[in-house]
């Protein structure tokens, strides 16, 4: 029985330092922003501007598809008996409380997760294995300069835009099931979503787009870095920074759904 | 005049602290613990296999790891006292070559001797690109400079590891087994690179090279040549 109760502890404490440490390398990349070099700067936009390029730009299809695809099969298989029963007003509630404010966030950060955050942990961690981190910094190059912020911010904003995209294309795929399966008119389906949107909606939208971006930039990073015995370790590090990124994300969200029920 | 690295009684982590020792006559003393005093245009090798630690000289000068104990002084400083970005700032100053190059994947030789300037200098793009320019050519680049790292050979890559770390032609050179691999006439062509030329004095650099040999021409183009092996400290000639 102590022998299981004294699992349980080093298994907690373990959990609760792994948390730390995430903790204080998010803090510590956060904080990097105050020291950037003015020269550093510009290279550090030059990486940012990349990471955005693959982190948005490049999936902005992925988002769409995702997003149309799942509207359309949502919408499509509710409108109809939503219609037999009299309650077609609640298409704009599902839309809103279900996909924008609820499936939006959630499946466009984890999206990005297993198209960018596996691909930010592999880089990473082999520029650990190959040395490049440790070369970084005999040169006097901060790794979280030039590795980590740049990353981070590019998740950040990629997440909050790639999330305005998905409910943008969501409601549009919403409007061609409601009008093909419902003969809903544009001007009455729009009347009902918008009417169900509220400032809520809107900020608790924007402040997941930040949150889960930040994840998604911050635990694919902190586990490429911690790679320390070599090559084996990679894949490893990166189902690390998967997993991390996902359960962090669900956390977050129901976190956020308590938070605002409360 | 200050010299340029100071060890000072600092236990080298892989060698067991009872067993190093030096021998007589030499400036490496005592009872488990690595002093030696670089000084001023020398050019020194510091030698060993891999339990001796030598291969940990290189980050304890850079302030990349934390000595169990005496002090490092590099270019007057202990580096690892200073804050986190006056340690950034005062690695410019000192070129590094890592053991295995370390140089950037995804960027081309040229670009990598680039980055230090572009990130750790105010130097004008027209001044960087200059000063990028001399070091391809003096390093035999020209024609691979475009090339990724893995796109070059093992001597391309040293090379251009080499120009990096004389971004900023730095006073004092550390390099970690810069001559693995390479032919007898490369490594002492990258020797005479790091050196940077000759003075009254002797090198126009300080230049301290580390790994687990030193190729046979080379001996006589070092000043000093010492060897570890297995923990116990030795000066060569």
């Amino acid at each position: 029985m102590i022998g299981f109760l004294a699992a349980i502890g080093r298994w907690t404490a373990r959990g609760l330092a792994s948390i730390g440490a995430l903790a204080r390398f998010a803090f510590d990349a956060l904080a990097s922003v105050g020291t950037l070099p003015g020269a550093g700067r510009r290279v550090a936009v030059r990486v940012l501007l990349n990471q955005l390029r693959f982190t948005a730009l490049e999936a902005v299809g992925l988002i769409v598809l995702l997003s149309g695809v799942l509207s359309y099969l949502t919408i499509s298989s509710t409108v109809a008996q939503l219609d037999q029963v009299g309650a077609s007003e609640l298409i704009g509630q599902l839309m809103v409380v279900v996909i924008v404010r609820e499936l939006g966030p959630l499946l466009t950060a984890l999206a990005i997760v297993g198209r960018s955050g596996t691909a930010i942990t592999a880089e990473l961690a082999t520029n650990t294995v190959m040395g490049e981190v440790r070369a970084l910094k005999g040169m006097g190059i901060d790794p979280y300069h030039y590795l980590v912020l740049p990353r981070l911010i590019g998740c950040v904003v990629s997440v909050a835009v790639l999330m305005i995209v998905f409910d943008v294309v969501a409601v549009a795929g919403g409007y061609l099931a409601a009008a093909t399966i419902g003969g809903m008119s544009a001007a009455r389906y729009m009347g009902i979503v918008v009417s169900n949107l509220t400032t809520q909606d809107v900020v608790l939208t924007v402040l997941k787009g930040f949150l889960f971006g930040a994840v998604v930039g911050v635990i694919p990073a902190y586990e490429g870095l911690s790679v320390r015995r070599g090559p084996t370790e990679i894949p490893q590090a990166v189902i690390r920074g998967t997993v991390g990124s996902i359960t962090a994300i669900f956390i977050f969200a129901a976190l956020i759904v308590g938070a605002t029920r409360a | 005049m200050t010299a340029p690295l100071v060890f000072e009684e600092v236990p080298l982590a892989k060698a067991p602290r009872a067993s190093v020792a030096a021998l007589p006559g030499a400036d490496l003393t005592l009872a488990g613990r690595f002093s030696l005093t670089v000084r001023p245009h020398e050019t020194v090798a510091v030698t060993g296999d891999e339990l001796s630690g030598v291969d940990f000289l290189g980050g304890l000068a850079l302030g990349l790891e934390e000595p169990a104990g005496g002090r490092v002084l590099t270019l007057g400083e202990q580096v690892t006292l200073l804050s986190r970005s006056a340690q950034l700032a005062f690695r410019r100053r000192v070129g590094y070559l890592p053991a295995g190059e370390g140089l950037l994947q995804n960027l081309t030789l040229r670009d990598n001797i680039r980055l230090p300037l572009r990130f750790g200098s105010d130097f004008r793009q027209k001044d960087i690109e200059g000063r990028v320019d001399v070091i391809v050519a003096q390093l035999r680049l020209t024609r691979v400079a475009d090339l990724r790292p893995a796109e070059a050979n093992a001597e391309d890559r040293r090379r251009a590891a080499l120009g990096r770390a004389l971004a900023f032609d730095p006073e004092l050179v550390i390099a970690e087994d810069p001559f693995e691999g390479m032919t007898e006439r490369t490594s002492a062509e990258l020797l005479e690179a790091a050196r940077g030329g000759e003075t009254a004095e002797g090198g126009r650099r300080t230049v301290l090279v580390t790994g687990p040999g030193l190729p046979g021409l080379l001996r006589t183009r070092v000043d000093r040549a010492v060897r570890v092996v297995r923990g116990v400290v030795e000066e060569g000639r």
